[in-house]
């Protein structure tokens, strides 16, 4: 009878246990930060304790002896003159998250500058702390409202989308600002909902950026406005666009996604992968069921820093080839009853080591590729018979 | 615990201050034990408060990783950010549990009453579900739970069985197998 108990609270707790799916990406941004090296921060309570003591000085000198005081302020300003902003992060060409769950904020200023070698756009909170945010980089500079899901054209050619959440806005401040910057074309809110507060960046071309936390609270989004921000280069940078010298469009070093969700879901058919030159091309085939049209089911392909995965829905960890890796996710789709093939590919191929299969769970069909080093990427959607394409480029 | 070469080498990418190896770790132990927080805490935001919390711990005492799994190391330290931050949040409920103790106050629970387990586990104490959660949970057995939870075997034998007759109670389990 125990062992029945027992048994029965050890499903319940794995059942439970399972409710978290993954482990979030805000949590891992504000880990991030905390371990980011912060030598103003540290500098602080110092700072402070430093700058009571000279107050309690100055009053006494001004009790003792008023003349005194012009020579003193003098020298207090001197020391409180502004020095140069601090460079906490070095530029990463990844989506970054970060601010602290526990703060409820309200946006009250939007500012953005043009400065050497990058364009800064500040925003500034009234709150103890930022509030949770991510940062969300994308090919075009079309964004979609939250939550009409109208799309909305900024200008330039790439975007960055920023969420705030348990946010919202003071009056007065802008919602769409055309600063003009190397950079930084518009700047326009796309959401305002339920206390989620969204922005859309449009900017010039494809940048990399600097994302830090200052005290105000504020936080800052520096957009490089070169191609490879000289003297902070990440510690390990990813590749820069760069053409792909065919005619099948250019490499991207951003996550990608297309395709529609639409209809009956897509059956997944074929999975292939091999080199061609200056790319590895990973291939998924689909056919439409009986009654339903051919199309590319809606997909995402999020790039990431490990070979390390999450199988859907179960949870368990994966760990693929190499040291870098691409989950794609297509929403209407399956292979449970189509796709005979190998889930667990391992080609070896110059820069794909491995695509595996994650999960399929509800038409949601998602695959991992391992592969031995971080690289640029292009999709191709194609007819007849019906692929996605994805060619990761190889040096 | 002997780690596999993989492991060891992100190890020692990370005592050298890797931060990418730091967050290998991460990948490969977050999400286990921000499950076990959660099951402990019984609040999302409270587990990643603690999770947060133990990994931000981790980086800075890195030296005192022997040369082992950073897993039971890094399950010791959440343990006790977890039963911590619980302690903060609920120390007017920890003080009306012990004045109920004090005073000889049993609750009951009616048949009409009974629990789900869900809501059975939100009635012990956080450090029985710690105990509950590591056992029945993560699968230790009681001499590692133990040691997890930096506590004797005895103790950790007795808050097992204090919970789960807590549980038996709550949920009308003790009832059925009368």
């Amino acid at each position: 009878m125990s062992d029945d108990f027992e048994k029965n609270l050890r499903e319940h707790l794995h059942s439970e246990a399972e409710e978290t799916r993954e482990f979030p990406r805000r949590l891992r941004g504000r880990i991030r930060d905390g371990i980011a090296p912060r030598t103003r921060a540290r500098m602080a309570p110092q700072l402070a304790l430093a700058g009571a003591l000279v107050l309690v000085a100055v009053a006494v000198l001004a009790f003792r002896n008023p003349t005194m005081v012009n020579v003193v302020t003098t020298g207090i300003k001197s020391l409180l003159a502004p020095t140069p902003a601090p460079t906490p992060q070095p530029f990463t060409c990844t989506d970054q998250s970060g601010g602290s769950a526990a703060v409820s904020a309200q946006l009250t200023g939007i500012r953005s500058a043009r400065h050497d070698g990058y364009d800064r756009i500040v925003f500034e909170f009234s709150g103890s702390a930022v509030p949770s945010y991510d940062l969300t980089r994308q090919e075009s500079a079309t964004f979609y409202r939250d939550a009409s899901g109208q799309p909305v054209a900024l200008d330039g050619n790439a975007g960055v989308k920023l969420t705030f959440r348990d946010t919202d806005v003071a009056s007065g401040v802008p919602t769409d600002t055309k600063p003009a910057l190397p950079s930084v074309r518009e700047i326009a809110q796309i959401g305002n909902f339920e206390r989620v507060l969204s922005y859309g960046v449009g900017l010039s071309s494809s940048q990399c950026m600097r994302v830090f936390s200052l005290s105000g609270p504020r936080l800052v989004v520096d957009v490089a406005t070169t191609a490879s921000p000289s003297t902070t280069a990440a510690p390990t940078p990813l590749p820069t666009l760069s053409p792909s010298g065919t005619d099948l469009g250019a490499f991207s070093c951003l996550d990608t996604s297309g395709g529609a969700d639409s209809g009956l879901a897509m059956q997944l058919s074929a999975v292939r992968v091999a080199h061609q030159t200056g790319f590895d091309r990973i291939v998924f085939e689909f056919a439409p069921q009986a009654g339903g049209t051919a199309h590319i089911p809606a997909y995402t392909v999020s790039r990431q820093a490990s070979a390390q995965f999450v199988k859907d829905p179960s949870g368990m960890p994966v760990t693929m080839r190499g040291s870098a890796g691409l989950r794609i996710v297509f929403h209407g789709a399956s292979g449970a009853t189509s796709y005979t093939g190998s889930r667990d590919l391992t080609p070896n191929l110059p820069v794909v080591q491995e695509v595996e299969q994650l999960g399929d769970f509800e038409a949601v069909l998602s695959w991992g590729a391992g592969m031995s080093r971080a690289s640029c990427l292009r999709t191709l959607e194609l007819a007849n018979p019906t692929r996605l394409v994805i060619d990761v480029q190889t040096p | 615990m002997l780690m596999d070469p993989t492991l060891g080498r992100v190890i020692e990418r990370w005592r050298a201050g890797d931060r990418e190896a730091f967050e290998e770790v991460i990948d490969r132990y977050g999400l286990q034990l921000l499950r076990t927080a959660r099951l402990i805490l019984r609040d999302p935001s409270l587990a990643e408060d603690a999770i947060q919390e133990t990994f931000l711990k981790a980086w800075q005492r890195i030296g005192s990783l022997r040369d082992e799994d950073p897993g039971p190391w890094l399950t010791r330290i959440a343990m006790n950010e977890s039963i911590s931050l619980y302690r903060r949040r609920h120390r007017f409920q920890a003080l009306t549990e012990r004045f109920g103790r004090l005073g000889g106050v049993k609750h009951e629970v009616s048949s009409e009453a009974r629990l789900d387990l869900t809501h059975a586990l939100d009635r012990l104490t956080a450090e029985q579900r710690a105990a509950v959660a590591l056992h029945y949970y993560q699968d230790l057995s009681v001499e590692e739970t133990a040691r997890v939870l930096k506590v004797p075997v005895d103790t950790t034998k007795s808050r097992l069985k204090t919970a789960l007759r807590r549980l038996r109670e709550l949920t009308g389990a003790e009832e059925a197998f009368a």
